[in-house]
């Protein structure tokens, strides 16, 4: 029963690191980025919502509908001015971009609103847990994240797979010259693929900070556990980045058991199994979307 | 008015010459083939027309527009078809979506008219059977006739085949021979690049011979392959100044 507790535990948190990862796999698969500041994104978006949206008088569990659209827009923004200028030069260049990105992020963060930890108050609704045994509390919260993540990656996927739009992200996805002579724009693909990821990271950081504190030096920690997710998952399929997320999750999970200092070693050694025996992920393929 | 005019192109990396002061013009629904030795710039050429490479000097008309001031997916919209030397499909999309992309992008149809389009390309290159198939599993003669169906689908006024006839056997060339000329029929002007002599003889009204970026000679297919230009430049002689010698 503690093991199979363990699992339902793994798989609600699994959830939520799909929904973290999803937007970092799709910025690699389609543009070959490494986002870095992929975490420090999510945090800027709790930030927003807790500080914003009192001044649009919608509760703060709305808040998503504010702040995700919100970084749609500044993803493509992001996009099509610093991260293209970057790609246009090499792939380093973009690294170290997104990596400037990320710590001018965090500082003026804590500049802005000190390094008190903050939390996105949403009432009881969804704090009350479900009580099926004797040792196993499943919490409305995670499910209702877990049920999210779901929702997301499949309309994601679906979007991908049957929209003129999704086509063309996957076309240049491929080769992004020949998708050019197919008279595709690849930069504005770029932009919408990076808005996808910026408002899906958006939707993880209102998630995550309804579920616990977060401060400006959050970021870091959650890009470790996407990156984690995406590469056990298989770079480049959006359903392996939720097993990946579940695998992670469970790993988690099971480390805690046995020693709870154990949580983030559980995580790291499936990474490091996952990259000895299976370097291409679970569900890897060479870049595929 | 030509339909593709280029005056006085040229094109250097570094000490390599591409394209000297290249000028030609292509009418309508006509047939130009290009040949040269390896090197000689003919793949820069299509480069520089379907806008992946940018020239250093000269002009490029498009029916009477300035192409340079288009990128090379606005050049795919107006008219500009092209396809690789080493095909180069979506290989993760089937081969439907492929030429969808390309109807809907190249094209600019939407819904049922882009499936046609799209649909009709892959019929008139004989691949509708394989509609369904992932690109990435095609063979070598398929992904031929994709990357032209895919080219077909973006709706070209001229078609830039960059040795679509390389490393097929005498059946397949045949087969795509009589393809194009179908494509040529139907109006669509074609500049063909290709190693196949033979299979260029069937089908272009007219020669062009690259040479180390240069213009050596241009006319008659016949002609020009029986000039003394061209013999001395296949059997080994040397470009200086403006001639073969």
């Amino acid at each position: 029963m503690i093991w199979f507790n363990l699992i339902i535990q793994g798989i609600l948190v699994g959830g939520f690191y799909a929904l973290f990862a999803c937007g970092l796999s799709l910025m690699f698969g389609v543009m070959r980025v490494i986002n870095l500041a992929h975490g420090d994104m999510a945090v800027v978006a709790g930030y927003v919502a807790v500080m914003l949206t009192p001044h649009f008088h919608i509760p703060m569990l709305w808040s998503f509908l504010v702040v995700v659209p919100l970084f749609g827009l500044v993803g493509y923004l992001v996009q099509r001015t610093l991260i293209q200028k970057s790609i246009d030069r090499d792939p380093f260049t973009t690294l170290l971009v997104t990596f400037g990105l990320s710590v001018v992020i965090e500082n003026a963060l804590l500049q802005l609103y000190t390094a008190n930890a903050q939390t996105i108050s949403i009432g009881s609704i969804l704090y009350k847990s479900w009580h099926p045994a004797s040792i196993i509390y499943i919490s409305y919260q995670s499910l209702v994240v877990l049920a999210i993540a779901v929702v997301v990656l499949a309309s994601l996927q679906l979007f991908l797979s049957k929209t003129g739009t999704g086509r063309q992200i996957r076309a240049v996805a491929d080769d992004q010259e020949a998708a050019q002579l197919s008279g595709t724009n690849y930069r504005h693909i770029f932009g919408v693929a990076a808005a996808i990821s910026f408002a899906t990271v958006a939707l993880a950081g209102i998630a995550y900070g309804m579920t616990t504190q977060f401060a400006p030096t959050s970021g870091g920690i959650n890009l470790l556990f996407a990156f984690e997710a995406v590469v056990i998952g298989g770079i480049g399929s959006l359903w392996g980045t939720l097993v990946g997320g579940i695998a992670l999750g469970i790993a988690q999970q099971i480390g805690s058991h046995i020693n709870p200092q154990y949580t983030l070693l559980g995580g790291n050694v499936l990474f490091l199994i996952v990259l000895a025996i299976r370097p291409q992920g679970l569900f890897g393929k060479k870049s595929s979307l | 008015m030509s339909l593709l005019q280029l005056e006085g192109v040229s094109k250097k990396f570094g000490q390599v010459v591409v394209g000297e002061q290249i000028t030609f013009q292509l009418e309508e629904a006509r047939a130009i083939g290009i040949v040269g030795p390896n090197g000689a710039g003919k793949t820069s050429l299509f480069g520089i027309i379907s806008g992946d490479i940018r020239p250093d000097a000269g002009t490029i008309h498009f029916e009477g527009n300035d192409l340079l001031k288009l990128n090379s997916a606005q050049r795919a919209r107006a008219g500009i078809g092209r396809t690789y030397q080493v095909p180069r499909p979506f290989e993760h999309m089937t081969v439907f979506e492929n030429a969808l992309v390309a109807a809907q992008q190249g094209a600019r149809l939407r819904s049922q008219h882009s499936y046609d389009l799209a649909y009709d390309s892959l019929e008139r290159t004989g691949l509708s059977e394989f509609a369904n198939q992932p690109a990435g599993s095609l063979t070598l003669l398929h992904r031929k006739r994709l990357e032209l169906s895919r080219a077909l689908a973006t709706s070209p006024r001229v078609l830039l085949l960059d040795e679509i006839a390389g490393g097929l056997t005498d059946l397949e060339v045949n087969e795509l021979t009589a393809i194009i000329r179908q494509l040529q029929s139907d109006g669509i002007a074609i500049v063909w690049i290709e190693h196949v002599v033979r299979a260029l003889l069937n089908t272009v009204d007219r020669l062009i011979c690259l040479a180390a970026g240069k213009i050596v000679a241009d006319g008659d297919p016949q002609e020009v392959l029986s000039s003394a230009a061209v013999r001395e430049l296949y059997l080994g002689g040397k470009v200086v100044g403006e001639s073969v010698q």
